[in-house]
């Protein structure tokens, strides 16, 4: 590995070596973490990952602060179950259409915000997230309100020929599904990032005016990235809805989308391995807090307010300082002993 | 019919200038540093706790807890300004400091959940049952009518601050022009700390009148506050007259949609008309030449 590439050394076989390492540390966890507790976390990060490297799509790639993304993950939450309880439609197929929802929700907000940058936009994404609660909230009819839709099924079995039926009312299936499904959003959007498009937003993020002197139509590409990103959370809200079984709107207040965004930034907004250890860390973190009873959502806040003050580029930029230390102390003594 | 309209416009009145006194701390912000502030919610909630604990804990007079929940405002907003802002100030960055102040915004709340609980306080004022009966069956409550008093006086002496004194001529400058009011002798630093305590100060005052008419939990600010940033984004950031006026108007939308419509949805109608100004006139109420966000 190169010391200066950081994160994404050599471009093909130490990446191709760490997506394999990811596959089997997918494959391994659940054998590790056996009791129901552990495994529940577990999904959670995965559900987390999903919408933390979604939101940094937004915000690390195009530079759009997006302080709206729970609603994004509640639309693909509702969406999906309300097309199975009331219209029988398949898990799958409700999946794919929730998705699609979330990804033309966050397109319409973008395009609605398209002359708005920084703090507008900020304000303006907080604002449609506040309307989208609010409207879980009050139309009774449809969503049951407060109240809340329960005895959601899990995601049918899938049944390979020749094989046994794969259940996922079994927590460890559970797991696979929605970290492969991670595992696979991660993969696109690396591939993403890394192509030709990748660099038209990070012209975009840079200055816009400039990038469309070049004959960039930055308007539509921050339109595609903000649908990515909500699409990603559109998955996580359809995949949240099938694990937990139950909704109610409070599951998507706008507090949810600044515990996303503290993921982001805690792990390092502008990388995507970033956002999965943070997304990882902040799951797993405060549920080791548990015995201090609620201080350990005070740890997101104090997290989130460190990192900023200190290393700004999160995580990733810490182990990076720190590998650029060791480096230094081995040369150091290298030279000592070579004396 | 008219009783009740005319009520509901004093309820609507009553909550518009809490609105105001909140969203004027964040505009004032805004315009000298172009930043915002989201930790401005937790000094509303911690102002609204000070004014309690003060009454009730202390056995102190509800009028002078305004004051204390003042001065709580101001110390924290001069905390939050030395401890987010004006390190971060030298980055450059135009979202970082708003990210830092949601996490002290986080730590804020959780803290407070910690120490108080989640179980809503009963902040009764003793002005709060004390009733005036005015014209046409309408009444107004001692309470309500300190609100007004308050925060009409508060922004009167605010305006004047700012049209007629040095310092309020030097913090308008520098809300133009940082860098030129800089070489004038103005030093920025001190006017964006002044500004941090008195927008917060602001904010803490508001609290200690929103606490009897809000439902006291850490949390009572986060409501406050998304329908502040709402005003002064439909008032134009930065600008004074334009956060007083949409902050009566969202006051008095807000009564007349809880009385009309279903009380939830007043939200949704807030943040409808956020949108809606935010596509059709970004600048705000009253245009300015500020437009580098938009």
């Amino acid at each position: 590995m190169s010391s200066e590439g950081g994160l994404h050394p050599d471009p093909s076989g130490g990446r191709r070596w760490w997506l394999f390492v990811a596959v089997v540390a997918v494959a391994v966890l659940p054998f590790v973490f056996q009791d129901s507790y552990w495994r529940t976390n577990l999904i959670v990060c995965a559900i987390n990952v999903m919408l933390a490297i979604g939101l940094d799509f937004i915000l690390g790639y195009a530079g759009q602060l997006n302080l709206g993304h729970s609603a994004f993950y509640g639309i693909g939450a509702y969406a999906s179950t309300l097309l199975i309880i009331n219209l029988g439609v398949p898990f799958w197929i409700a999946f794919v259409v929730g998705m699609v929802l979330s990804g033309i929700a966050g397109m319409a907000l973008s395009l609605f915000a398209v002359r708005l940058r920084g703090h507008y936009l900020a304000i303006a994404s907080l604002g449609f997230a506040v309307i989208v609660h609010q409207v879980l909230l009050n139309w009774i009819s449809l969503t049951q309100g407060p109240l809340g839709i329960y005895a959601i099924k899990p995601p049918p079995d899938i049944a390979l020929p020749g094989l046994p039926s794969i259940s996922f009312s079994n927590s460890a299936n559970m797991f696979y599904l929605i970290a492969g499904f991670a595992l696979l959003f991660y993969f696109l959007l690396d591939q993403l990032v890394r192509s030709p498009i990748g660099e038209t937003l990070a012209a975009i993020r840079e200055d816009e005016v400039s990038a469309s002197s070049f004959g960039i139509n930055c308007t539509a590409w921050k339109v595609f990235a903000f649908g990515i990103g909500s699409a990603l959370a559109g998955a996580a809200g359809a995949f949240y809805a099938s694990f937990v079984g139950t909704l109610v709107p409070d599951a998507f207040i706008i507090t949810e989308s600044f515990t996303i965004l503290a993921m982001v930034i805690v792990g390092g907004m502008g990388t995507l391995i970033g956002p999965v250890w943070g997304a990882i860390l902040l799951t797993v973190l405060p549920e080791l807090l548990r015995g201090f009873g609620d201080l350990r959502l005070v740890v997101y806040g104090a997290a989130l307010t460190l990192v900023v003050l200190f290393v700004p580029g999160g995580l990733v930029q810490a182990v990076r300082i720190a590998r650029a230390r060791l480096g230094r102390l081995r040369g150091a003594s290298d030279a000592g002993a070579h004396q | 019919m008219l009783t009740v309209a005319l009520q509901q416009g004093i309820n609507g009145i009553v909550f518009g200038s809490l609105y105001v006194l909140v969203a004027l701390g964040l505009t004032l912000i805004y315009g000298v540093l172009v930043q915002i502030n989201f930790a401005h919610a937790d000094i509303v909630t911690i102002g609204a706790f000070a004014a309690y604990f003060f009454t009730f804990a202390f056995g102190g007079n509800y009028l002078v807890s305004i004051g204390i929940a003042l001065m709580v405002g101001g110390a924290l907003g001069w905390l939050v300004n030395a401890a987010i802002f004006a390190p971060l100030r030298e980055r450059g960055s135009e979202l970082l400091p708003l990210i830092a102040t949601i996490g002290v915004s986080i730590l804020l709340q959780n803290a407070m959940l910690l120490w108080f609980g989640p179980i809503p306080y009963a902040f009764d004022s003793p002005y709060s049952d004390k009733v005036i009966r005015l014209w046409g069956g309408t009444f107004i409550t001692w309470q309500n009518l300190i609100i007004i008093l308050v925060s009409t006086l508060t922004i009167a002496l605010l305006y004047a601050f700012m049209k007629f004194t040095m310092m309020g001529k030097a913090l308008r400058a520098v809300a133009q022009d940082r860098e030129t009011a800089g070489l004038m002798g103005i030093n920025p630093n001190q006017l964006i700390m002044l500004t941090f305590v008195i927008a917060s100060a602001l904010a803490g005052m508001g609290g200690a009148m929103l606490g009897p008419v809000l439902v006291l939990t850490p949390f009572a600010g986060t409501s406050v506050i998304v329908k502040a940033f709402a005003i002064v984004i439909i008032g134009g950031f930065g600008n004074v007259e334009g956060t007083i006026i949409a902050g009566l108007t969202v006051g008095l939308i807000e009564s007349f949609a809880t009385q009309l419509v279903n009380p939830g949805l007043t939200d949704i109608v807030v943040f409808t008309l956020l949108l809606l100004m935010l596509a059709l006139r970004p600048t705000g109420l009253i245009a300015e030449k500020r437009e580098e966000n938009v």
